[in-house]
Parts: structure tokens; C-alpha cells; sequence
């Protein structure tokens, strides 16, 4: 007894605080190695930051001159991939969760077909891309090729959360709706989609994050021309294309592409920011006072 | 969706679809060219695409990168006006016309700490086939040696295959790498390590101190002005490619592309330009 009793002192004693110790170990691991990204990019990239910079053109293949039209093909192949992804998204998510018995043999094979593509690498939709809207529908290389590409591959991220998110509203508020009722539509546009919003929005956030950082999808659709585009059947450069070229193919770009990486990781911290705020003070304010 | 979110993306994706067509109307009228190819030679081309344009107003001029296969199967299925192939065609690809509009050397590096000056051809296919291991051998340290080999269809190893009489297959590599500039990466990275690259972007990277040796190949200097007189033995024409005799505007690409008024943009890519 005496023994034991011992033991399990000297375990307390040197467990625990190893435990604390590995637990804040690895938060600080993460953080860290965050941080290190961050200011290995700030140090080598944070110079040639300016407004000059994101608003000129690229000079001499991306070593001078600025990023202004690739900064705005980003945000058209990305607005084209929003604008496609999440009306079909969340309609599938609907019909998943809200019109499908759980475990229907449809649902699972929609749920099956979604997890398969998720699985599948970039370049495949790149490919993919390529062949079907660029050559097929006749797009070309257009910031609508890269965008509807872009749309498939995060399709599958956006409906899984959002199927996830509207799942755990708890059946009650259904049965509620129901018994006040309320038409399906009403429910799920007054209660539902409102409750759920914060989930909906952590998918969008992952979706648009794929997006954002995708390169081999974008290729082969939107392509590699750094012209400012005129209208969304232009060819457009994306940033993390120009990062890859300027760091891959072209001898001398590195400063430039710390600079274009500084700044893509900018807009997604500034996307998320924004979206994580609609989601609290625009969506949540429904459901206490609709 | 709430019915207020649904409304501002119904409004946003009509003013984006009005945007595309409006936008897109007056393009009709535009005269565009299309070339699609080799990434070496995308940045080059897309440079000489700008200068094109300023001087032929209403011309626009579009390069897509994605390799020198891409640049032979584009020409020769339509969807390109020119190839970019940043090598010589095969003796299967002569249905194509191919137009050089600069050269390009390729010499072996190594990290600038290894103490080995110079390779000879054979010590260069035994290091690439497996048959040397250890630099020992070539007179440098006593460590591994880590053998930097290009991807499959990159035109920078069908060359060194080509030169050196060797088969895809019979090479060991360690580290498989695409680009140019990766590979130079790669080498300055580690002090074992052997590779191959453009001599021009390596003459570059030294000059900014990034430390990385050229070797010179069968007794040549590896340098800019050997390839441009001829000297140097491992040397690659960039090509552009075109499926038929070319005429009007692509011609006149063509010609502007080979001519002397774009030389300061080819040595601004390291790359060599044509003696006229």
C-alpha cells in the first residue's frame, strides 16, 4: 500500500508537469513555426512592399515593376470560385441533410463520390480543368476556366462541412419550426442556416484558403499571362502561380516573390478576418432577433 | 441563405456576367496570338510579347507556360499559333518548322566548398549511372555524392541524355528536380550535391553570391560567351515551333522575335542571343 501510495505521488508529480510541458510544447511548436514563416517573409519581403507595388505591373518577368494585375486575376478566379461553389454547395449540403433520410443510399453515394474527390490531387483538376471548360466549352485560358476549376476542387471541402455544421443543429429546432409552422424553406433560411452559419463559414474559410494557394489547378486553365484582364474571358495570372515562377523558373525574382507571398498571406488573413466577422455579427443576429 | 446575401450575390454575379460581356466585345476586333510551351522560355517570350504589342497597337499577344511537350502538342493541334521548345526537334517532330530565337549552355554544378575543379565525360556517366558513389573517387571528399537529375519530359534532360549517350532509365538520382532555378536551389543547399542547369541563370546566382561552382565540360569554361561562339559542347536552341509555313502576324512575330531589337530582353534572361 505504502509503495503504491508512493508511486502514485512521484507519477503525479513528474507527469503532470510533463504533460503541461508537452501540451504547451507543441502549441508553441505551432505557433512558432508559423511565426518563423511569417518572419522569414517579412525579413526577406517587407522592403519592397508598397503601394506601388501592388497596384504596377510586373517589369522584366516579375523582377521589378509590381503585382497589380496578378493581385486582381486573384481575386476574379477567386470571386468566380465563390460565386459557383457556394450556391451549389450549400444546396447539396441542404438536400443532404434536410430532404435525405440519413444513411439513404443516395446520400452516401453523393458522400462517397465527395470523398473521393477531395482526396484527388490538383494537378488532376488542373487537368481536368483544362480539358473540359478550356477546350471543350471553348473558355481557353480564362479567368472563368481557373475559376470554375477551382470551384469543383473546393466543392467537396464546402459541402462536407456544411453538411457537418447543419447536421449539429439539434432536431428540436426542426421540430419547432415545424410545429410553429413553418415551411421548410422559412426553417431552414430563419433557423437553420443561421444557426449553422459559424460552420458554414470555417468551410468557406478552408475553401477559399485551397483556392487562394492552389497553383497546379490554375496553370493549365488560367495561365500565365500578367496583363491586367479586361473582362473574366481573359487569361490571368494568379499569385501563387507568379510566387512559382518568380522562385522556379526565374533567376533573380526571389525578392519579389517574398513580397507577392507576403501579400498573399495578407489577403487571406484579411479574407478570414472579414468572413469570421459577417459570421458573428450579421448571421447569428437572426436567430435572436429575426 | 438568407434572403438578403442570396439577393447580393444574385446582383453581383449579373454585374460580373455584365462586366464579361461588355468587357468582352471589343476583343473581337483584336488581333491575338497564342503561345503555349516550354517554361524556360515563357518569360522570355512573354517579355518580347510586351515589346510586340507596344509596337503594333491592337495586337495581343497571350503565353501560357506548361513545358516543351505542351508547346509541340498545342502547334501541332491548333489550340497554340506558336510552340515554345527549348530544344531541337526530334527526327518525329519535323512535320513542325522550328525557328531558333536564342541559345542556351548547360554545364554541370557543384556546391562551391567541393574541392573538385573538373569532371571528365566518362567520371560525369559514371556519377549519373551509379558506378562512382563517393566523391573520393573524382579527387574531391570522402563523402556520397548526391546525384540532381531533371524530371521526365523536361528538355534540359533530354539534352544531357542526348550528349552523354545515355537512356532515361540507366540514371540513379537522388533528387529529381523540374526548374531551373530549383535546381541551383538544390546544389547550393548541399555540399555533396551534383547538378545540371542553364549557365547563364548560374552565372547570374554566382555573381550574387549564392554558392555554387560551374564546371567546365570537356575542357570548356562554362560561360555565356563560350556558348555564343560555339565553343562550349553542351548548348540547346530556345525554339519557337509552328505547324505550317507561318505568315501575317505570326510571321511577323516570328521575325521580331529573331531580330536585334530584342537581344536586351533575351540578356535579360541570361539566355544567349543569336550573332547576326
Amino acid at each position: 500500500m505504502f509503495e503504491a501510495g508512493r508511486f502514485a505521488m512521484v507519477r503525479g508529480r513528474v507527469l503532470e508537469p510533463l504533460m503541461t510541458l508537452a501540451v504547451w510544447g507543441s502549441a508553441l511548436l505551432v505557433a512558432g513555426a508559423f511565426l518563423w514563416l511569417v518572419g522569414d517573409l517579412l525579413w526577406h519581403g517587407a522592403e519592397r512592399l508598397s503601394w506601388a507595388f501592388l497596384s504596377s505591373s510586373p517589369l522584366n518577368a516579375g523582377r521589378t515593376g509590381g503585382i497589380g494585375p496578378i493581385l486582381v486575376s486573384t481575386l476574379l478566379i477567386l470571386g468566380v470560385a465563390v460565386a459557383a461553389a457556394v450556391p451549389l454547395g450549400l444546396a447539396t449540403a441542404v438536400l443532404l441533410t434536410e430532404f435525405l433520410r440519413p444513411r439513404s443510399r443516395f446520400g452516401r453515394l453523393v458522400g462517397l463520390s465527395l470523398d473521393v474527390l477531395a482526396g484527388v490531387p490538383s494537378i488532376v483538376f488542373g487537368l481536368f480543368g483544362n480539358a473540359f471548360f478550356s477546350v471543350f466549352l471553348g473558355l481557353g485560358f480564362s479567368i472563368l476556366s481557373g475559376g470554375l476549376t477551382l470551384a469543383c476542387m473546393v466543392l467537396p471541402i464546402l459541402i462536407r462541412t456544411a453538411e457537418a455544421s447543419l447536421r449539429a443543429v439539434p432536431d428540436d429546432w426542426r421540430l419547432g419550426s415545424a410545429a410553429l409552422g413553418l415551411s421548410r424553406t422559412a426553417a431552414l433560411r430563419h433557423i437553420l442556416l443561421p444557426a449553422a452559419s459559424s460552420g458554414l463559414v470555417a468551410g468557406l474559410l478552408l475553401g477559399v484558403g485551397r483556392a487562394m494557394a492552389e497553383t497546379a489547378a490554375l496553370i493549365f486553365t488560367s495561365g500565365y499571362v500578367d496583363r491586367m484582364p479586361s473582362s473574366l474571358f481573359d487569361s490571368g495570372r494568379a499569385l501563387s502561380v507568379h510566387i512559382y515562377d518568380l522562385s522556379m523558373n526565374v533567376a533573380g525574382g526571389d525578392g519579389n516573390a517574398y513580397a507577392s507571398a507576403l501579400v498573399l498571406i495578407g489577403l487571406l488573413i484579411l479574407i478570414n478576418g472579414t468572413a469570421l466577422y459577417l459570421a458573428e455579427h450579421w448571421l447569428n443576429r437572426r436567430i435572436i432577433a429575426p | 441563405m438568407p434572403r438578403l446575401s442570396l439577393n447580393r450575390y444574385l446582383s453581383a454575379l449579373s454585374v460580373m456576367l455584365l462586366v464579361a460581356t461588355t468587357a468582352s466585345i471589343p476583343q473581337a476586333a483584336e488581333r491575338k496570338l497564342v503561345l503555349t510551351g516550354s517554361s524556360t522560355l515563357a518569360p522570355l517570350v512573354a517579355e518580347i510579347g510586351k515589346r510586340f504589342e507596344q509596337e503594333n497597337p491592337g495586337v495581343r499577344v497571350d503565353v501560357q507556360s506548361g513545358g516543351s511537350s505542351r508547346g509541340i502538342a498545342d502547334a501541332r493541334s491548333g489550340l497554340a499559333d506558336i510552340g515554345l521548345v527549348s530544344r531541337a526537334l526530334k527526327p518525329d517532330e519535323q512535320d513542325l518548322k522550328s525557328f531558333t530565337i536564342a541559345l542556351d549552355g548547360i554545364t554541370l554544378i557543384v556546391h562551391k566548398d567541393n574541392p573538385v575543379q573538373t569532371l571528365t565525360d566518362p567520371q560525369i556517366v559514371d556519377i549519373y549511372t551509379g558506378k562512382i558513389t563517393r566523391w573520393r573517387a573524382v579527387g574531391g571528399a570522402d563523402r556520397p555524392i548526391t546525384v540532381v537529375n531533371k524530371a521526365e519530359g523536361r528538355s534540359t534532360l533530354e539534352l544531357f541524355l542526348h550528349h552523354f549517350q545515355l537512356k532515361s532509365g540507366d540514371i540513379t538520382a537522388h533528387v529529381v528536380i523540374g526548374e531551373n532555378q530549383q535546381g541551383i536551389k538544390t546544389v547550393a543547399g548541399n555540399t555533396s550535391a551534383i547538378g545540371y542547369v542553364s549557365i547563364g541563370t548560374a552565372e547570374y546566382e554566382v555573381s550574387q553570391g549564392v554558392p555554387i561552382k560551374l564546371l567546365p565540360m570537356a575542357g570548356v569554361d562554362a560561360s555565356v560567351e563560350n556558348v555564343r561562339n560555339g565553343r562550349f559542347p553542351l548548348a540547346r536552341p530556345l525554339n519557337l515551333v509552328t505547324k505550317a509555313e507561318s505568315e501575317g502576324l505570326v510571321r511577323q512575330f516570328i521575325d521580331f522575335s529573331r531580330s536585334e531589337r530584342v537581344h536586351d530582353l533575351v540578356e535579360a534572361q541570361y539566355f544567349v542571343p543569336l550573332a547576326h
